[in-house]
């Protein structure tokens, strides 16, 4: 058996760290826990951990500071911790190469699925292709014959709309920022213009969700961007 | 036109009519001559004298006398055509035409005073009336100000400004008005001693006389609260008496106003301050009664997992682990909606709006909501033709949120919550309507305030709400250029609306994208 994956806590708070230490350590991870961004550092290099839990708000150092020097030497899967009303610097954090984030105060249930979303996705090699159908409660997805069907009922979206559902595909159970997104789905000039995200959000979830104001797998996360939940999550 | 201008300066028409009225005398008397008797012709003389009197000055109904006596002397008294006088007595006759010409110029020169005395007066009620009609409907000082310097430029022919001690900041004569004119030195200096000494100084009067503009103090209660200033409309202009005095009755009027203003915003800001004094004591003992109360059952719940854990059924520990979690949720929301709340208040909601279906920003919010809204039935009527709003959508997630909380809390179970959007006019109307007992008469406005809880809060049971959720929305909305009320608050159940305005940077269309 493999040995319990590594996880790095980078957490100011005392009380937050023993929470989450407890938390994931009862699910079978093992953690390495520090106090400063000085020290996580340190543990990135030193450690090799397989996901980065990491506040924003560190006394020595700025947390997005912290990610960009993390992704500078590591691919580690990074999920930033941050307050509600930080949105801008959620969006700071993903667009520099943070995998995901969590609003505290969270569950435990939020925080589990975010870890194994990352560990899922750092698993694959790069460059890997997906499976070639990808499923999701009644939606199935053709990824080699771009076919989209809604139970047994065939959907018919436009190339863009395709795209747009591709990209949140690639990336299933993670958030994608609009920046993300619009770069993906349009291309580098359009990474401003999040209203043509939102039209064809919109139209994509007339096509796939039962109820469009009521959305079970493109779900929107306010001020950050969208996530494809795919049952995870 | 200029050279004539001394001329008519000494009123020379006048003195031209009353050479032209003697000479017709004389004219009319050599005609008669042999006709009349010599006591006549004096008459004649007189009438003449009264004539020029009555319609001119002093000047000239004085030229009138002298020109008659000599006319008179050299025409009719014998010997003829010579000033020679050989009847003594005629003397008497010569006094008595100098003695009327001179009543007669006093008296008249009397009358026109008045006339003008009343018609100044008249003109000046008239200018008064007309600021003072105006200022009584301007609010605001700026509004008055704006009047003012309007009405003063008009009657005194000129540009006209205010400047108000208190706008300078410190009071001191040191900070004057990045505006043209009062880089004049002679002007502030002339500005300076208007106020010092409460009465006007500059052009048209004599002190600093050589300023650009007439300076005139705004006096009211004993004291100078500004200098208004009046620029010349040409630099040759001359501002008489009569039209300076009109002036400064506007001023004075002006003067009353504006203190009359000032003194209200000073009433209404120590009122403010009262008002937020008052709010932050109610602030405090709301806070820490609803803090106080989550915490001691989290206290409680988690002392007595961690003490009596061994006597505890495993059913008794999942509860009290249940409450922990829903008093801390509930204490997340009051902390969050105070936060909002202060955001709403120092007005700092920095509104990042970004066209978007308002689909899902309400979306968001049921989703949010999932739990707290499973004792309710929730229907959503968005029609598909609803144009894209221009919003910041974590801003009206939270609209949502406060609004559908609300009539999840104050509603029975099982009734339905109606969420419904259409456009009307430039604007997206929204309504979020329940099936509950409604809202008292009378609180339509009071629910919206800080604090304010209405009198079914005893549905909502121990979880009631921090009075603050309307004020939020209320405080959102308005960020948003819209306007949020209660449409129907009682009978059917209450109904909240509010408008989200389309006005906004325009958008680019996206790229074509071929039908699949």
């Amino acid at each position: 058996m493999a040995p319990p994956p590594l996880v790095l806590l980078i957490e100011d708070e005392p009380q937050m760290r023993r929470f989450l230490c407890a938390t994931l350590r009862a699910h079978d991870y093992q953690v390495v826990e520090s106090a400063s961004a000085r020290e996580g550092l340190a543990q990135v290099a030193g450690r090799n951990p397989e996901v980065i839990l990491l506040d924003l708000g560190l006394p020595d150092r700025d947390g997005l500071e912290v990610a960009r020097e993390i992704r500078r030497s590591s691919r580690t899967p990074i999920i930033v911790l941050s307050a509600r009303g930080q949105e801008h610097d959620k969006v700071s954090a993903l667009d520099l190469g943070a995998d995901d984030y969590l609003t505290k105060p969270f569950g435990v249930s939020e925080l589990l699925a975010r870890v194994r979303v990352a560990l899922r996705h750092s698993a694959l090699p790069p460059g890997a292709s997906p499976e070639p159908v990808f499923k999701a409660g009644a939606l199935r997805v053709d990824l080699v014959r771009r076919q989209v069907f809604r139970g047994d009922e065939e959907a018919h979206l436009t190339p863009t709309e395709y795209k747009l559902l591709a990209a949140l595909i690639r990336h299933a159970g993670r958030v994608v920022t609009h920046r993300q997104l619009l770069q993906e789905v349009w291309g580098p000039n359009y990474a401003d213009q999040s209203h043509y995200l939102r039209v064809y959000m919109a139209q994509l979830r007339h096509k796939l969700e039962e109820d469009p104001t009521r959305p079970r797998l493109l779900i929107t996360e306010p001020g950050v961007g969208y996530r494809f939940r795919d049952g995870e999550v | 036109m200029k050279p004539f201008r001394w001329i008519r300066r000494l009123g020379a028409n006048e003195y031209v009519t009353a050479v032209g009225i003697i000479a017709v005398t004389t004219s009319v008397g050599l005609v008669l001559r042999a006709h009349l008797k010599i006591t006549d012709i004096a008459m004649l003389f007189l009438l003449a004298v009264v004539i020029v009197g009555y319609r001119s000055r002093r000047g000239p109904s004085l030229v009138a006398s002298l020109l008659s006596i000599a006319a008179f002397d050299f025409g009719f008294v014998p010997p003829y055509y010579t000033f020679d006088v050989h009847d003594k007595a005629y003397f008497l006759t010569f006094g008595v035409m100098f003695a009327v010409a001179l009543v007669m110029a006093q008296l008249t020169a009397r009358i026109r005073e008045q006339i003008e005395d009343a018609r100044e007066r008249e003109h000046r009620t008239a200018a008064l009336l007309a600021l003072t009609r105006e200022l009584a409907g301007a609010e605001g000082l700026d509004a008055q100000v704006s009047i003012a310097v309007r009405h003063i430029g008009l009657t005194g022919g000129g540009k006209a400004s205010v400047l108000l001690d208190h706008l300078r900041g410190d009071g001191q004569a040191s900070r004057w008005p990045e505006d043209g004119l009062f880089d004049s030195v002679a002007v502030r200096v002339a500005a300076t001693w208007a106020c010092d000494h409460g009465e006007s100084a500059g052009w048209g009067t004599n002190h600093c006389a050589e300023a650009e503009a007439l300076l005139v103090p705004l006096q009211s209660s004993g004291r100078s609260i500004g200098v208004v200033s009046l620029e010349p409309e040409s630099p040759d202009r001359v501002l008489s008496l009569t039209e300076r005095r009109t002036v400064e009755a506007l001023v004075a009027q002006a003067a009353a106003t504006f203190e009359r203003t000032i003194l209200a915003q000073g009433r209404e800001q120590a009122r403010l301050e009262v008002e937020s004094e008052r709010l932050r004591t109610a602030l405090l003992s709301s806070l820490s009664h609803d803090l106080r109360t989550p915490l001691s059952s989290i206290e409680g719940a988690a002392s007595s997992l961690l003490q009596d854990s061994g006597a505890l059924s495993d059913e008794v520990q999942q509860e009290m682990a249940e409450a922990i979690l829903q008093e801390s949720r509930r204490m997340t929301r009051l902390v969050n909606n105070l936060l909002d709340m202060v955001r709403v208040e120092t007005g700092d909601l920095a509104v990042q709006k970004e066209w978007q279906p308002l689909e899902e920003a309400l979306g968001v919010a049921l989703l949010r909501l999932e739990e707290r809204l499973a004792t309710h039935r929730v229907e959503t009527r968005l029609p598909r033709d609803l144009p894209m709003v221009p919003i910041d959508e974590l801003l009206i997630e939270q609209v949502f949120i406060n609004l559908l909380e609300n009539a999840a809390k104050y509603t029975p179970k099982g009734t339905t919550i109606r969420v419904s959007a259409w456009q009307g006019g430039d604007a997206v109307v929204v309504e979020v309507a329940d099936a509950g007992p409604g809202i008292p008469t009378g609180d339509e406005e009071a629910i919206f305030r800080k604090f304010h809880r209405t009198s079914h809060v005893d549905q909502a049971g121990p979880a009631g709400g921090s009075g603050l959720g309307l004020t939020i929305c209320r405080g959102i909305v308005a960020a948003h250029g819209g306007r949020i009320w209660l449409e129907r608050h009682e009978g059917a159940g209450a109904a909240f609306r509010f408008t989200l305005p389309l006005q906004g940077p325009p958008l680019g269309a996206p790229p074509a994208d071929a039908a699949a």
